[in-house]
Protein backbone atom coordinates (compact mmCIF):
# COMPACT_ATOMS: atom_id res chain seq x y z
CA UNK A 1 0.00 0.00 0.00
CA UNK A 2 1.44 3.34 -1.02
CA UNK A 3 0.60 6.74 0.43
CA UNK A 4 1.43 10.05 -1.27
CA UNK A 5 0.73 13.47 0.11
CA UNK A 6 0.48 16.87 -1.52
CA UNK A 7 -0.98 20.24 -0.70
CA UNK A 8 -3.25 22.03 -3.17
CA UNK A 9 -4.64 25.43 -2.14
CA UNK A 10 -4.27 24.63 1.57
CA UNK A 11 -6.06 21.31 1.09
CA UNK A 12 -3.92 18.41 2.26
CA UNK A 13 -4.45 15.63 -0.29
CA UNK A 14 -3.51 12.13 0.83
CA UNK A 15 -3.59 9.53 -1.97
CA UNK A 16 -3.87 5.91 -1.00
CA UNK A 17 -2.98 3.23 -3.53
CA UNK A 18 -3.43 -0.49 -3.04
CA UNK A 19 -5.20 -2.32 -0.22
CA UNK A 20 -6.27 -0.77 3.07
CA UNK A 21 -6.60 -3.75 5.42
CA UNK A 22 -5.55 -4.71 8.95
CA UNK A 23 -1.87 -4.95 8.04
CA UNK A 24 -1.62 -1.68 6.08
CA UNK A 25 -4.12 0.59 7.79
CA UNK A 26 -1.83 1.50 10.71
CA UNK A 27 0.45 3.23 8.17
CA UNK A 28 -2.38 5.50 7.04
CA UNK A 29 -3.38 6.00 10.67
CA UNK A 30 0.10 7.42 11.37
CA UNK A 31 -0.16 9.81 8.42
CA UNK A 32 -3.55 11.08 9.50
CA UNK A 33 -2.81 11.28 13.22
CA UNK A 34 -1.61 14.86 12.97
CA UNK A 35 -3.28 17.55 10.88
CA UNK A 36 -0.62 19.84 9.37
CA UNK A 37 -0.97 23.41 10.69
CA UNK A 38 -2.70 25.94 8.40
CA UNK A 39 -4.62 23.17 6.63
CA UNK A 40 -8.00 24.29 5.44
CA UNK A 41 -9.31 20.85 4.58
CA UNK A 42 -8.27 17.22 4.21
CA UNK A 43 -8.93 15.14 1.11
CA UNK A 44 -8.43 11.38 0.93
CA UNK A 45 -7.97 10.46 -2.72
CA UNK A 46 -8.97 6.81 -3.08
CA UNK A 47 -8.72 6.57 -6.87
CA UNK A 48 -5.98 3.96 -6.51
CA UNK A 49 -7.60 2.11 -3.61
CA UNK A 50 -8.46 -1.43 -4.66
CA UNK A 51 -9.76 -2.77 -1.34
CA UNK A 52 -10.86 -1.57 2.08
CA UNK A 53 -11.86 -3.56 5.16
CA UNK A 54 -13.34 -2.49 8.49
CA UNK A 55 -9.78 -1.79 9.70
CA UNK A 56 -9.45 0.80 6.94
CA UNK A 57 -12.85 2.28 7.72
CA UNK A 58 -11.82 2.69 11.35
CA UNK A 59 -8.81 4.77 10.30
CA UNK A 60 -11.01 6.94 8.06
CA UNK A 61 -13.54 7.45 10.86
CA UNK A 62 -10.82 8.34 13.33
CA UNK A 63 -9.41 10.92 10.91
CA UNK A 64 -12.89 12.32 10.33
CA UNK A 65 -13.46 12.74 14.07
CA UNK A 66 -10.06 14.42 14.45
CA UNK A 67 -10.75 16.82 11.57
CA UNK A 68 -14.17 17.62 12.96
CA UNK A 69 -12.72 18.33 16.40
CA UNK A 70 -10.25 20.72 14.75
CA UNK A 71 -12.95 22.51 12.76
CA UNK A 72 -11.59 21.21 9.44
CA UNK A 73 -13.49 19.56 6.57
CA UNK A 74 -12.60 16.05 5.44
CA UNK A 75 -13.78 14.54 2.17
CA UNK A 76 -12.96 11.53 0.01
CA UNK A 77 -12.84 11.12 -3.76
CA UNK A 78 -12.31 8.51 -6.45
CA UNK A 79 -14.12 5.60 -4.83
CA UNK A 80 -14.45 2.45 -6.93
CA UNK A 81 -17.97 0.92 -7.03
CA UNK A 82 -17.04 -1.72 -4.43
CA UNK A 83 -15.42 0.77 -2.06
CA UNK A 84 -18.41 3.10 -2.51
CA UNK A 85 -20.75 0.26 -1.58
CA UNK A 86 -18.74 -0.38 1.61
CA UNK A 87 -19.10 3.31 2.48
CA UNK A 88 -22.87 3.09 1.84
CA UNK A 89 -23.43 -0.11 3.86
CA UNK A 90 -21.42 1.18 6.80
CA UNK A 91 -23.29 4.50 6.84
CA UNK A 92 -20.13 6.44 6.07
CA UNK A 93 -21.67 7.97 2.92
CA UNK A 94 -23.89 10.14 5.09
CA UNK A 95 -21.01 11.19 7.36
CA UNK A 96 -18.27 11.95 4.85
CA UNK A 97 -18.68 13.90 1.59
CA UNK A 98 -17.81 11.75 -1.43
CA UNK A 99 -16.68 13.30 -4.72
CA UNK A 100 -16.13 11.51 -8.02
CA UNK A 101 -12.58 12.78 -8.50
CA UNK A 102 -9.93 15.09 -7.10
CA UNK A 103 -10.89 18.07 -9.30
CA UNK A 104 -14.51 17.92 -8.20
CA UNK A 105 -13.44 17.52 -4.57
CA UNK A 106 -11.08 20.52 -4.65
CA UNK A 107 -13.79 22.65 -6.23
CA UNK A 108 -16.24 21.64 -3.51
CA UNK A 109 -13.68 22.28 -0.75
CA UNK A 110 -12.68 25.71 -2.10
CA UNK B 1 -17.81 -25.02 -14.47
CA UNK B 2 -17.64 -26.20 -10.88
CA UNK B 3 -14.45 -25.16 -9.16
CA UNK B 4 -13.67 -25.05 -5.48
CA UNK B 5 -10.91 -24.25 -3.06
CA UNK B 6 -10.20 -25.24 0.50
CA UNK B 7 -7.57 -23.40 2.53
CA UNK B 8 -6.64 -24.29 6.09
CA UNK B 9 -4.50 -22.04 8.25
CA UNK B 10 -3.38 -21.81 11.83
CA UNK B 11 -4.51 -18.86 13.93
CA UNK B 12 -1.44 -16.72 13.23
CA UNK B 13 -1.51 -13.33 11.50
CA UNK B 14 1.59 -14.40 9.56
CA UNK B 15 -0.59 -16.97 7.75
CA UNK B 16 -2.75 -14.30 6.16
CA UNK B 17 -0.40 -13.50 3.27
CA UNK B 18 -0.48 -17.11 2.09
CA UNK B 19 -4.24 -17.23 2.55
CA UNK B 20 -4.81 -14.25 0.26
CA UNK B 21 -2.27 -15.44 -2.33
CA UNK B 22 -4.11 -18.75 -2.67
CA UNK B 23 -7.50 -17.05 -2.70
CA UNK B 24 -6.43 -14.55 -5.39
CA UNK B 25 -5.02 -17.35 -7.54
CA UNK B 26 -8.36 -19.18 -7.33
CA UNK B 27 -10.30 -15.99 -8.15
CA UNK B 28 -8.04 -15.27 -11.16
CA UNK B 29 -8.37 -18.80 -12.46
CA UNK B 30 -12.15 -18.96 -12.10
CA UNK B 31 -12.72 -15.38 -13.37
CA UNK B 32 -15.07 -14.27 -10.59
CA UNK B 33 -16.52 -10.79 -11.34
CA UNK B 34 -15.30 -7.73 -9.35
CA UNK B 35 -18.13 -7.37 -6.84
CA UNK B 36 -18.26 -10.95 -5.47
CA UNK B 37 -14.47 -11.03 -5.69
CA UNK B 38 -14.17 -7.96 -3.46
CA UNK B 39 -16.85 -9.28 -1.07
CA UNK B 40 -15.16 -12.69 -0.76
CA UNK B 41 -11.89 -10.98 0.13
CA UNK B 42 -13.73 -8.86 2.69
CA UNK B 43 -15.64 -11.79 4.26
CA UNK B 44 -12.49 -13.88 4.56
CA UNK B 45 -10.46 -10.93 5.87
CA UNK B 46 -13.03 -9.98 8.53
CA UNK B 47 -13.70 -13.58 9.63
CA UNK B 48 -10.07 -14.64 9.85
CA UNK B 49 -8.89 -11.38 11.49
CA UNK B 50 -11.64 -11.60 14.12
CA UNK B 51 -10.84 -15.25 14.83
CA UNK B 52 -7.11 -14.64 15.18
CA UNK B 53 -7.36 -11.39 17.16
CA UNK B 54 -10.27 -12.21 19.45
CA UNK B 55 -11.13 -15.90 19.21
CA UNK B 56 -8.40 -17.56 21.23
CA UNK B 57 -7.94 -15.47 24.41
CA UNK B 58 -6.12 -18.35 26.11
CA UNK B 59 -3.48 -18.26 23.37
CA UNK B 60 -4.05 -21.85 22.20
CA UNK B 61 -3.20 -23.01 18.71
CA UNK B 62 -6.22 -23.20 16.44
CA UNK B 63 -7.31 -23.97 12.92
CA UNK B 64 -9.31 -21.81 10.55
CA UNK B 65 -10.74 -23.12 7.29
CA UNK B 66 -12.01 -21.39 4.17
CA UNK B 67 -14.02 -23.32 1.60
CA UNK B 68 -15.38 -21.65 -1.53
CA UNK B 69 -17.34 -23.26 -4.37
CA UNK B 70 -17.93 -21.50 -7.69
CA UNK B 71 -21.38 -22.52 -8.90
CA UNK B 72 -21.50 -20.57 -12.15
CA UNK B 73 -23.68 -17.70 -10.94
CA UNK B 74 -22.46 -17.43 -7.35
CA UNK B 75 -19.88 -18.41 -4.77
CA UNK B 76 -20.95 -20.59 -1.85
CA UNK B 77 -18.53 -19.97 0.99
CA UNK B 78 -18.01 -21.76 4.30
CA UNK B 79 -15.79 -20.10 6.90
CA UNK B 80 -15.05 -22.09 10.04
CA UNK B 81 -12.76 -22.09 13.04
CA UNK B 82 -12.27 -23.74 16.42
CA UNK B 83 -12.12 -20.43 18.33
CA UNK B 84 -14.38 -19.62 21.29
CA UNK B 85 -18.02 -19.82 20.25
CA UNK B 86 -19.08 -16.61 18.58
CA UNK B 87 -22.36 -16.15 16.75
CA UNK B 88 -21.95 -13.10 14.53
CA UNK B 89 -25.71 -12.67 14.53
CA UNK B 90 -25.43 -11.91 18.26
CA UNK B 91 -22.91 -9.13 17.70
CA UNK B 92 -24.41 -5.67 18.30
CA UNK B 93 -24.98 -3.74 15.10
CA UNK B 94 -23.15 -0.45 14.79
CA UNK B 95 -25.45 2.57 14.72
CA UNK B 96 -25.03 3.59 11.11
CA UNK B 97 -27.23 6.63 11.59
CA UNK B 98 -25.16 8.10 14.42
CA UNK B 99 -23.39 11.43 13.98
CA UNK B 100 -19.63 11.59 13.52
CA UNK B 101 -19.10 12.33 17.19
CA UNK B 102 -21.29 9.41 18.29
CA UNK B 103 -20.06 6.76 15.85
CA UNK B 104 -18.08 4.15 17.70
CA UNK B 105 -14.89 2.91 16.12
CA UNK B 106 -15.73 -0.81 16.40
CA UNK B 107 -18.36 -3.27 15.23
CA UNK B 108 -18.15 -2.77 11.50
CA UNK B 109 -16.60 -5.98 10.20
CA UNK B 110 -19.47 -8.37 10.91
CA UNK B 111 -22.03 -5.76 9.84
CA UNK B 112 -20.36 -5.31 6.44
CA UNK B 113 -20.22 -9.03 5.71
CA UNK B 114 -23.84 -9.58 6.76
CA UNK B 115 -25.07 -6.77 4.55
CA UNK B 116 -22.93 -7.55 1.50
CA UNK B 117 -23.62 -11.29 1.42
CA UNK B 118 -26.75 -12.50 -0.34
CA UNK B 119 -27.25 -15.24 2.25
CA UNK B 120 -25.59 -15.50 5.66
CA UNK B 121 -26.10 -18.16 8.33
CA UNK B 122 -24.22 -19.49 11.33
CA UNK B 123 -24.04 -22.83 13.11
CA UNK B 124 -21.90 -24.06 15.96
CA UNK B 125 -21.12 -27.72 15.38
CA UNK B 126 -18.37 -30.17 16.18
CA UNK B 127 -16.70 -27.55 18.38
CA UNK B 128 -16.43 -25.14 15.45
CA UNK B 129 -18.01 -21.86 14.49
CA UNK B 130 -19.32 -22.37 10.95
CA UNK B 131 -20.46 -19.47 8.82
CA UNK B 132 -22.14 -19.99 5.44
CA UNK B 133 -22.42 -17.20 2.90
CA UNK B 134 -23.54 -16.85 -0.67
CA UNK B 135 -22.11 -14.18 -2.96
CA UNK B 136 -24.16 -13.83 -6.13
CA UNK B 137 -22.68 -12.67 -9.41
CA UNK B 138 -25.69 -10.66 -10.64
CA UNK B 139 -25.78 -6.89 -10.04
CA UNK B 140 -28.03 -6.09 -7.06
CA UNK B 141 -31.26 -4.24 -7.70
CA UNK B 142 -31.04 -0.70 -6.30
Amino acid sequence: MQIDRSVEKDVVVTSVNGRLDSSSSHKLDEYLAVIPPDSRALLLDFAGLTYISSAGLRVVLKATKLARAGGISLAVCGLSPQVHEVFDVSGFSTLIPIHPDRAAALTALA
Amino acid sequence: MIAEIEIRLSNQLSEMDRLFEELEAFLDKTEVPPRPRFNLNLAVDEFVSNAINHGYPDGRAGEIAIHAVHRGDRLDVTLSDDSDAFDPLDAPEPDIDASIEDRRIGGLGVHLVRKLADAFSYRHEGGRNVLFLTLKFATPAT
